[in-house]
Order: structure tokens, then C-alpha cells, then sequence
């Protein structure tokens, strides 16, 4: 996706949040809605979220927070290449005690879940910009 | 079990035991392939085997701390937990075909990779740290043991290793041994259907002997005994110019189920449980004996309890494999590290395949066996091993049939082995 000039200012405005790892975040919803009707990846997910201006923080932005907090904890192994609900049962199994909402959480938003946690582009985006 | 017909007026009956088969670990059942790597399954090994190890050497030393390898401190003696690695200098990689400092001299297939060079580097999530001292030997350890090690940082970076904690046997569970008559089980490994080194007459020889149609009397009532049959793999051999990816003529195709087929009904003779342990035999090609209920496709490590008797068992890729990177007297003795180890095959994934499992690793061993086999060896060899809480486990190396005519049997009762051979040849 190519950028505009008018736009590069908020490509690279971001609020770095104080409680960790953070993503840039623009009309988060309807990006979502996108997201889910079309099916497709959660790559594409956050390439469309990176060119907004950053903003909302909704209940949403804190589930995805708590989320990606949980994907890169190294006591739970590596995430890439599983979905997050595997990653918490397996967490479960080896007795590494997961947080306990998160089942629920990850069962309610099943779409998303399923799809998969961070990914190795996700990766490389969030090193990169924070 | 059907009886078998002889002459005289009264039928022999087959004895029968207890089947149970423990593999659900080894199947791929509910997996799918979401492009993972190894990384899942490394870190199922180190955390499952750390946690047995964390427990093991608080009496081991327990005044000795234990830390991470990035925790450690210069001259500070602690103990490490973490998986091997073993640096080869003469171990093949892909990157070599694209060296642009190609030798003049062709890579040659070493049956060993060892190197005098060779070096061990531990490594954990935290990091990893190059392994020093006479203590560990190269030769004998592998890529994805787990152990503890004992030691102190130096100065150059290395850790000086002054003593190692392997896992030991796993716990046993006493077998409840249902009945004091002998009930025998004969392990076949190596038949290799359709190769030029196999004799189909020897193992026709072998069906009918098992089958009771063979001597007289006596003979047939000490087969009436055989409760079990084992294959170990490598069944059938398909030429290696067949497989090219290219579609095959008709008379090829024939000359790739030809063999199949012969194994397939010579199998059905068999009125006998059969595990059979061969990926390319599995479901797709032994039609005749899938409408038998004492035929059974099974997973490549298999495990079974027979009357209580727990055996565990390859087809002898793992300890190929550790014969090429490691070296040792015998099978046997590979057989009694990978027990120790508490791992059929520590060198999956790095040099033998494996599926990629995210949740487990199904070839950490939970439950020492009672029987350890490995097929396909190049001789026969068997030994008692005894554990340091009194478990005993027979291991069995398993030979070739194509290449020694030889099938191995197992006395349930007392766990006693002996040979059977076939010979089709007759000196003058």
C-alpha cells in the first residue's frame, strides 16, 4: 500500500503506551469489520491499522494488548505457527499456569483466535516501530 | 482365535493374551499443519525433561544452586539444565552445495560424521555456552539430550563441566503377570518384500512354521504358544528408480504392488495378532488383511502391553541415526543410552525426521518398558538392563530377515529371548 506525503506524519505518530508492548492504533473498529468479512489474515490486519492516526483505545485495543503480552512471554514457548487458544492449552497442560481469563477470552473471540497470534510479520512491524 | 486343523483327532488351540495398545502419543490425530517449526516441539523436550531434572538434583547436590545459562557467573559453581548441541564439522549441510569454496575432492558419504573437533554447547531459552572439560564426551552425546550439568564459567567463556546428571531410567511399573505358562511373541523385522536380496521361500517358510503347518506334534505345540507377531519395518523394499514423481507404466505399477501383494496374502495365512509397524504397508496397501481384527497397523515408535508386559519399540531409525553421530560398542548399548536419556530419539528433529507436534513430544519415555526392541539392526543381540530402582528391561536388537533368516522370540513369562532361523540353502 503506497502512502501519501499528507499521511507519512501519521504513519509515524505513535503513543507508546507505558504498560508494554503496543501497536499503532486508528479506527480500530471498522478496520476489524473489515478484517473479519473478508477473512482474511491477521497480517493484513495490522498493515491496514499502521497508516491511520493513532488514537481509540477501546476494548478491543486492551484485549489485543493483554494478548500480544501473553504471545511474547518466553515461559509460554514459542507462539509463531500456533493459534493462541493451542498456546494457552499446551501452557495449561505443562502446568505453566496461563492467565485464567484468557481461556475465556479466547474462546469468546473465536474468529480472531483461531486465526492465529502474532505472526513473524507482526513481529518484525512491532520491533521495528516501538 | 481359529484353531488350527491337523491330522489327529483333537485341535490345537493357539493361546491368546491381553492386547492393549498404548500409542495414541505417536498418532497424528488431531494435528494440523500450520506451517510451525521445530522450535514447539524443542521447547515441549527441554521443559518436560527440565522439570524432571530440577527435581533429580536437589539429591543429586543439593547445595549446589541452579541457574540459567545466562545467569551464570565467572568461577561461580552452579548447575545448568538445558538441551545439547553438538557442534559436527563433517555432519552434511544443505549450505555446503552452495559454497562457493567447493573442494576438488567429491563429498564422500561418511557412514559416521565424527570429528576429533567436535564440541558440545548447552542451550536454553536463555542462551547457550560452549561446554568444557573431559567430563562430557562428544562421541558419546548427541544433538537434544537433555541433562544437568555441574560446573563453573571461565574466564574464555565456556563452561567447565565437572560432573553430568542424566535422567535415568524412567519408573517402571510392575508387570502383573496373569498366567505362569509360557506365552511366546516373534519379532520380524527386515523382510524387504521385493528387493533382490530377499527370499520369498524363507518367508513362506516362516508363516507356515508359525502357522502350525510345519512338524510334528510337539512343534506345533510349542507355535501354539505364539501369542503375537511383530514386524519392525522395512517389509517391503520398492525399487528407488520407481519412485521419481513421474506416473508409472502399468508394467511398473505392477512390479511396485507385486511385492505388496505376495506380503499381503502370505499375512492372512498368519491366525494371529500382528502389529505391524511399516508407514508405506499402513492402510493403503495390505487390503486383504484390513478385514482381519488381528491385524494391526501401528506407529513408528509402538508400544503395547501384552498380559501386563509393556514393549516399547522401533523399526531402527533412531539408533541408526545415533550410530552415524555417535559412537558405541553395540545397538545394544545406543538402546541403553536412549533409555538413560529418557528419549526414543534425541536427534529428531535435527537429523531424523519428524512431525512437527506443537503441544508434546511424544518420544520422551514416561514408563520404562519391560521390553525395549529396535529392528532392522545388522545382528542379533540381546541383554537384561537393570535400572537403579530395580527396573529391568530386556533389550532386543532385531536383525534383518532378508539378509539372516533370522525372527527373534520372547518368552512373556520370564522375559527370556531366543533365535529362530530359516535357511533355504543346503550345503553339500
Amino acid at each position: 500500500m503506497a502512502t501519501t506525503p499528507s499521511n507519512m506524519k501519521g504513519f509515524y505518530r505513535l503513543k507508546k503506551n507505558r504498560s508494554g508492548i503496543t501497536k499503532p492504533t486508528s479506527s480500530k473498529k471498522s478496520s476489524l469489520h473489515l478484517v473479519r468479512s473478508l477473512g482474511s489474515d491477521i497480517t493484513q490486519l495490522t498493515a491496514l491499522i499502521s497508516h491511520g492516526s493513532p488514537d481509540l483505545k477501546d476494548y478491543h485495543d486492551n484485549h489485543e494488548e493483554l494478548m500480544r503480552q501473553f504471545d511474547m512471554n518466553m515461559a509460554y514457548g514459542p507462539c509463531l505457527g500456533m493459534s493462541r487458544l493451542a498456546r494457552w492449552e499446551r501452557a495449561q497442560r505443562l502446568g505453566l499456569n496461563p492467565p485464567i481469563g484468557f481461556e475465556g477470552l479466547l474462546k469468546a473471540e473465536k474468529p480472531l483466535a483461531v486465526v492465529g497470534c502474532t505472526t513473524a510479520a507482526d513481529l518484525n512491524q512491532m520491533l521495528f516501530l516501538t | 482365535m481359529a484353531g488350527m486343523e491337523i491330522d489327529t483327532v483333537e485341535n490345537l488351540q493357539r493361546k491368546q493374551s491381553t492386547y492393549q495398545s498404548l500409542d495414541e502419543t505417536f498418532v497424528i490425530q488431531n494435528e494440523t499443519y500450520r506451517g510451525q517449526q521445530y522450535s514447539q516441539i524443542y521447547f515441549a523436550r527441554l521443559h518436560m525433561m527440565r522439570t524432571l531434572l530440577y527435581s533429580l538434583v536437589t539429591h543429586w547436590k543439593p547445595h549446589v544452586p541452579v541457574c540459567t545459562v545466562l545467569g551464570l557467573e565467572e568461577g561461580k559453581e552452579c548447575i545448568i539444565v538445558g538441551t545439547l548441541y553438538k557442534h559436527m564439522k563433517l555432519k552434511p549441510c544443505i549450505l555446503d552445495e552452495y559454497s562457493k569454496e567447493r573442494s576438488a575432492v567429491p563429498l564422500v558419504k561418511h557412514h559416521n560424521f565424527m570429528h576429533p573437533d567436535d564440541h558440545l554447547v548447552l542451550e536454553d531459552e536463555s542462551g547457550r555456552v560452549k561446554l568444557g572439560g573431559t567430563v562430557l564426551s562428544p562421541s558419546v552425546y548427541v544433538t537434544g539430550v537433555v541433562v544437568a550439568l555441574h560446573g563453573k564459567e571461565t574466564g574464555a567463556g565456556d563452561f567447565m563441566v565437572l560432573d553430568v546428571l542424566e535422567a535415568g531410567l524412567a519408573p517402571q511399573i510392575e508387570p502383573q503377570l496373569k498366567s505362569r505358562e509360557d506365552k511366546y511373541v516373534v519379532f520380524i523385522s527386515g523382510v524387504s518384500a521385493g528387493s533382490s536380496s530377499s527370499n520369498p521361500l524363507q518367508f513362506q517358510l516362516l508363516v507356515d512354521h508359525i502357522t502350525g503347518h510345519l512338524g510334528d506334534e510337539k512343534e506345533q505345540g510349542i507355535v501354539a504358544e505364539i501369542v503375537h507377531v511383530v514386524i519392525a519395518g522395512n517389509s517391503v523394499e520398492i525399487p528407488l528408480g520407481l519412485l521419481n514423481g513421474q506416473n508409472l507404466a502399468s508394467k511398473d505399477q505392477s512390479r511396485l504392488s507385486e511385492p505388496v501383494q505376495e506380503l499381503d496374502i502370505l499375512l492372512t495365512q498368519v491366525y494371529l495378532w500382528i502389529s505391524c509397524q511399516d508407514p508405506m504397508i499402513q492402510r493403503t496397501f495390505l487390503y486383504l488383511n484390513r478385514a482381519y481384527n488381528t491385524f494391526r497397523s501401528c506407529t513408528n515408535p509402538h508400544c503395547f502391553e501384552l498380559d501386563g508386559v509393556r514393549i516399547l519399540g522401533t523399526s531402527g531409525q533412531n539408533i541408526d541415526d545415533l550410530k552415524k553421530y555417535s559412537e558405541g560398542r553395540d545397538g545394544l548399548e545406543f538402546m541403553e543410552r536412549t533409555l538413560k536419556w529418557r528419549h526414543l530419539a534425541p536427534t529428531t528433529p535435527n537429523t531424523l525426521g519428524c512431525y512437527p507436534f506443537t503441544d508434546r513430544d511424544p518420544f520422551l519415555i514416561e514408563s520404562c518398558p519391560h521390553v525395549y526392541f529396535v529392528g532392522n539392526q545388522d545382528k542379533y543381540g540381546t541383554r537384561i538392563l537393570k535400572g537403579s530402582e530395580g527396573q529391568l528391561v530386556r533389550l532386543i536388537s532385531i536383525p534383518k530377515f532378508c539378509d539372516t533368516g533370522m525372527v527373534v522370540v520372547l518368552n512373556l513369562r520370564n522375559l527370556e529371548c531366543h533365535t529362530l532361523s530359516f535357511e533355504t540353502q543346503f550345503s553339500s
